[in-house]
């Protein structure tokens, strides 16, 4: 297939690569310029100041530390809080149920588990947002503390505590990813032989030896996938801090992450420093995302 | 193999009648427990979800009474203000036009890409495909100003067209980096035997291997729509200028914003409400198709 | 003069609260003014404040205090749309591009009274109108391209940063417009017919660049029925405050309430006020140059310490969760008793506001022994408009000024909003609701002990750790010995800072 291969080839990257150089390769190396300016985001030359920025973002602000550290605790928290959940309902969705002749069945209604499960993944963020602000509003109003009150128990600040607000916000996070690594997984069950349940049926095993024992195994490679897209998503989190949190990643900048802090040096009209802190968070995820490929890097299971 | 559980010897016969009683009563127990932690999630899903809906009939003395309460009476009206005064109706829209072609175009020139990535051999072709997988792990907020100014020169602030081509250009990364994988595993055979016929490269492509790549395809377009359909920074920089432009995530925001200037949080709720039943709706019509074909992708 | 209609006594008030308040001593007219951006006004904390209300009630209110008003000033008005009567050389088909805050005071007022008047005498000129409550948002990216509107109201949380505009020579010089023959009066300039001290608090470095509209009162709100019903009275003193914050503890009422969520600047404002109370106008002005230990000097300990123990005694700790519109709603409700805020609250409520509810303000209570009087009260300019120096209607956007400081303007706006303007004369016809009523009162009885705040206009990181600090002190997280030395610490933090550029008053 050598005829007329390399005008071919040509023809097919022209548009998709050009639109990514302009709107995306462009911009970005343009920010690492910008990041050396004290630009105020005007229709005027920015001016030069080498390191300055990073410098003062090295040694001189605390929010920034704080929203490195909870990006930190996002990275940990929400992969395993979310896949340990999610395996745990897909593993009773695809075979919690009974088990005849080895026949490895879902628990009654799962069909409508997985359907509900998966629902705020197709709501868009800001209006999840916008919905935990009721649930989590702190007095009788509040669809938590509504319910505690009338039962004669103190409301729970939910977003106020300082050690509360961020659990809290990891727990939206979580209320919303959960459905879709529960489909994930199902499906990356479904794939799994059912031979291979037979058997360890057969030798006796139990349900949680069959999840320990079979499930979770060979599931391994599905589950480095979620815990990439997971990484991503702790390294993203704006919209949920900016609408939920108390006065942009309070109380105290105790929920801050990158991206508010980015949000609030656009909003001090400071694009030079805004555009430092963007850098500083593309060597977090790349970071990342090297550490990534080399833990990933492993043979698959083969069946 | 991990598992090794050929291995194990065949059990006795009524010992495994014993193990199988103790099984029973386990499975009734795990169940037991399992059912109740689904039901739990699931409430916890729809209740919140419910609760929006039914404040779209409330008025404020009510929201901020007990959430408990059911409305005194039907407030269609604010659905009417959500829908006109607040232009949920107009946001909605932007966001179908402009999701529909991005996607679209997503697509079309990701597949594109993806597939001479990962079945052509020439000179750069590892460089092109780190380039675009690299985009996997910028933030978007580091390009955003520049990418402003870039739009602008184009003349395409505030436009239809040049939201899209935005969305398209940063969808490629992912989509580009996971087709790749896929038209990676489609045989060669078959594509051998199209050229043997006398394909063109293009019509081979067009004919023969999107259509093998189905199941990646659907995949990928409906990661794009939710990722699209979500997107909120991108539009509030890129047509923040022109309201009637905006784009749904965008005009929430806004109405949310505005509900907290002006007290009138039963017109956010019925906003909301306008915002979520047709995605519900789409979602219960097509979600075998959504979900599998997001498993379809990722299993893989 | 054509306003005899206008008291005298009001006016000098109002002059004295601006040459203490306002205008700033030698050395200031620096850039003193962009204090006021963020502030005062609705909406404009930069967390913020104003809720807009119903705009039917608006209407509705005003229209039935106002005939008497139009007659009285009817005479003085000269015809605004005489041929001649265009010191900008507008020219007169060109369209205007208006961005308007939508807070507190919603757009109402611009498309109602102002644009009318442009109108009136540019029939040709087409006027787009935009509103928003993210004027950032709409305003920074139209900037950045070079192409902006030719007219702002640069206000509410999402405002744009008033210093940078000014560095950046993205601003008009209002000069022209204060030298400009006024519209009623054409011997008078523009600048004759204000409040003194408005051109100041918008001078940066001496150069006006900022149109300040609206004149604001400060202090503690409170419902007159909700008094009245209890027989209690107004108090004007610590003792006589503390004492009706414990009858309504009693009476199952929160006595004291301010939004923590988004708002804590309403109650830094409060301990602030109370601190210049016990030591004088001098702590504030310490505190808006950054001298050396301005925040830790013994008024604000003193002043912090009573106030922690209002917090820890009087208010509902879900209240930090909460934004303003909530609260203010609780109040509405007969739930809170005391909320700080400024006089646009009244207006801001209307609409949630029940029958007979009657708004009332009294000053920041203090103990007697300060240095003063007990009446005293922050009072202040607000509500920012600006003309971008490239836009391309230059000449529309100051003439719209101008006409906004027309009686016809001043007037329409006070009646419609129920806030007095910096416009001389054109309120004092216009029959004010019981709230504004009650806090030109304070005005008028704190005489010359007014004192007004800008660092948080300045500093935006001043502000926010002054907030922060404010909600864990009211909470009772920290002590008035830690609220003073954190906030002075990030004010000596900012002072090291050459990146940050400095404003004096």
């Amino acid at each position: 297939m050598r005829h007329r291969k390399y005008p071919f080839i040509a023809g097919f990257l022209v548009v998709p690569l050009t639109l990514y150089v302009v709107f995306v390769l462009y911009p970005y190396t343009r920010a690492f310029y910008i990041s050396m300016t004290a630009w105020r985001g005007f229709d005027v030359a920015p001016k030069w100041i080498g390191f300055k920025n990073y410098e003062r973002l090295w040694s001189n602000d605390d929010r920034f530390w704080q929203a490195v550290q909870h990006h930190g605790i996002l990275l940990v928290t929400l992969p395993v809080i979310t896949i340990v959940i999610a395996l745990f309902f897909a593993f009773l969705l695809s075979v919690g149920g009974k088990s005849k002749s080895g026949d490895m069945a879902g628990v009654w209604g799962s069909k409508f588990y997985r359907v509900v499960f998966f629902l705020p993944q197709v709501l868009a963020v800001p209006i999840i947002a916008v919905l935990f602000q009721t649930v989590y509003r702190p007095n009788e109003s509040g669809l938590i503390n509504g319910v505690l009150m009338k039962l004669g128990f103190d409301p729970v600040f939910f977003m106020i505590k300082p050690h509360l607000a961020l659990p809290s916000i990891i727990a939206v996070l979580v209320w919303v990813s959960v459905g879709f690594y529960v489909v994930l997984f199902t499906a990356g069950m479904g794939s799994i032989p059912q031979e291979l349940y037979e058997a360890a049926e057969l030798d006796g095993a139990g349900k949680f030896r069959l999840f320990f024992g079979v499930t979770l195994p060979l599931l391994r490679d599905t589950l480095q996938v979620a815990w990439v897209y997971l990484g991503i998503a702790a390294f993203d989190a704006f919209a949920i801090v900016n609408v939920l949190a108390l006065s942009e990643g309070g109380p105290n900048g105790t929920t801050t992450v990158m991206a508010v802090e980015i949000f609030r040096a656009y909003g001090k009209n400071n694009f030079g420093y805004a555009s430092a802190l963007g850098v500083a968070l593309f060597f977090m995820s790349i970071t990342f995302a090297a550490l990534t490929l080399r833990v990933t890097r492993r043979e698959a299971i083969e069946y | 193999m991990a598992v090794r559980v050929e291995d194990a010897a065949p059990p006795q016969f009524d010992a495994a009648k014993e193990r199988a009683k103790r099984q029973r009563s386990q499975v009734g127990l795990f169940n037991g427990l399992g059912q109740i932690a689904l039901a739990l999630w699931a409430l916890m899903i729809i209740i919140p979800i419910l609760w929006v809906f039914l404040a779209a009939f409330k008025n404020t003395t009510e929201i901020f009474s007990s959430p408990w309460t059911m409305p005194a009476e039907l407030r269609w009206e604010n659905f009417s203000r959500a829908w006109t005064k607040s232009r949920a109706g107009t946001y909605f829209l932007n966001s179908v036009i402009v999701v529909s072609f991005s996607t679209f175009g997503t697509m079309l020139f990701g597949s594109m890409a993806a597939y001479v990535l990962s079945r052509y051999e020439f000179r750069g072709r590892k460089f092109f495909y780190l380039l675009f997988v690299a985009g996997l792990a910028f933030p978007t907020f580091l390009a955003i100003v520049p990418l402003f100014f870039v739009v602008k020169s184009l003349g395409m602030l505030n436009t239809y067209h040049g939201l899209i081509l935005v969305y398209i250009a940063y969808s490629l990364p992912f989509t580009v980096f996971f087709l790749s994988a896929f038209f990676r595993t489609l045989p060669t055979s078959v594509a051998e035997a199209g050229i043997l016929d006398g394909c063109s490269h293009t019509s081979l492509f067009f004919r023969i291997m999107l259509p093998m790549a189905k199941p990646g395809l659907i995949s990928v377009a409906i990661f794009n729509i939710i990722g699209q359909w979500a997107q909120y920074l991108l539009p509030l920089v890129l047509v923040g200028g022109a309201q009637d432009k905006w784009v749904l995530t965008q005009g929430i925001a806004q109405i949310s914003v505005s509900a907290g200037y002006q007290a009138d949080w039963s017109g956010l709720f019925a906003a909301l409400t306008i915002a979520i039943l047709p995605m519900i709706f789409v979602y219960a019509i097509f979600q075998r198709q959504i979900q599998s074909g997001l498993t379809a992708g990722a299993v893989k | 003069m054509p306003d005899l209609s206008y008291p005298l006594s009001r006016r000098a008030l109002l002059a004295r609260a601006a040459a203490a308040g306002l205008l700033v001593g030698p050395g200031a007219g620096i850039l003193a003014a962009c204090g006021k951006d963020d502030d005062p006004k609705p909406g404009a904390s930069g967390s913020t404040p104003a809720a807009g209300s119903s705009s039917a009630a608006g209407s509705s209110s005003a229209a039935g205090s106002s005939s008497a008003a139009v007659s009285s000033s009817a005479a003085t008005e000269a015809p605004a749309g005489g041929a001649g009567d265009n010191p900008f050389d507008v020219k007169e088909d060109a369209a205007l591009d208006l961005v308007i805050f939508a807070g507190g005071y919603t757009d109402k007022y611009a498309k109602e009274v102002h644009e009318p008047l442009y109108k009136a005498k540019f029939a040709k000129a087409e006027i787009k109108h935009q509103a928003t409550e993210e004027i950032s948002t709409v305003v920074q990216p139209r900037f950045a391209a070079g192409d902006p509107p030719d007219f702002v109201n640069n206000s509410g949380a999402k405002s744009m940063d008033f210093g940078a505009l000014v560095a950046d020579n993205q601003l008009e010089d209002l000069t022209a417009l204060w030298d400009a023959p006024s519209v009623d009066d054409p011997a008078k300039k523009v600048r004759d017919t204000v409040v003194p001290g408005t051109i100041d608090v918008g001078s940066f470095n001496g150069k006006p660049y900022v149109l300040y509209y609206v004149s604001t009162v400060f202090g503690l709100w409170y419902s007159g029925k909700l008094f009245k019903d209890n027989s209690w009275t107004p108090p004007t003193d610590w003792d006589s405050f503390i004492k009706v914050l414990d009858e309504m503890k009693a009476k199952k009422i929160i006595p004291y309430a301010y939004a923590g969520a988004n708002a804590p600047y309403y109650q830094w404002n409060v301990i602030l006020t109370h601190a210049a109370k016990i030591g004088g106008g001098d702590v504030l002005k310490n505190i808006d140059n950054l001298e050396d230990g301005a925040w830790t000097n013994d008024a604000v300990k003193q002043a912090a310490t009573l106030w922690a123990e209002v917090g820890a005694k009087y208010m509902d700790k879900s209240h930090e969760g909460l934004k303003h519109t909530d609260v203010q709603l609780q109040q509405n409700q007969y739930k809170v008793g005391f909320y700080p805020s400024g006089d646009w609250l009244e207006n801001e409520q209307k609409k949630d506001t029940p029958e007979g509810f009657e708004y009332q303000m009294i000053p920041v209570p203090a103990a007697a022994g300060g240095k003063m009087g007990a009446a005293g009260v922050r009072a202040t300019a607000g509500e920012g408009y600006v003309v971008p120096a490239k836009a391309k209607n230059k000449a529309g956007g100051l003439e719209y000024m101008r006409q906004m400081l027309s009686k016809a303007g001043g007037e329409g706006f006070a009646k419609l909003i129920g806030s007095p303007t910096v416009v001389v004369g054109a309120s004092d016809a216009v029959e004010f609701p019981p709230g504004v009523k009650s806090s030109q009162a304070a005005l008028k009885a704190a005489g010359a002990d007014v004192v007004n705040i800008f660092f948080d206009g300045w500093y935006k990181d001043l502000d926010t750790e002054a907030r922060t600090a404010t909600n864990d002190l009211m909470f009772g997280r920290i002590k008035a010995d830690e609220f003073c030395s954190r906030i002075q610490k990030k004010a000596d933090e900012l002072k090291k800072d050459d990146a940050v550029v400095k404003f004096k008053r």
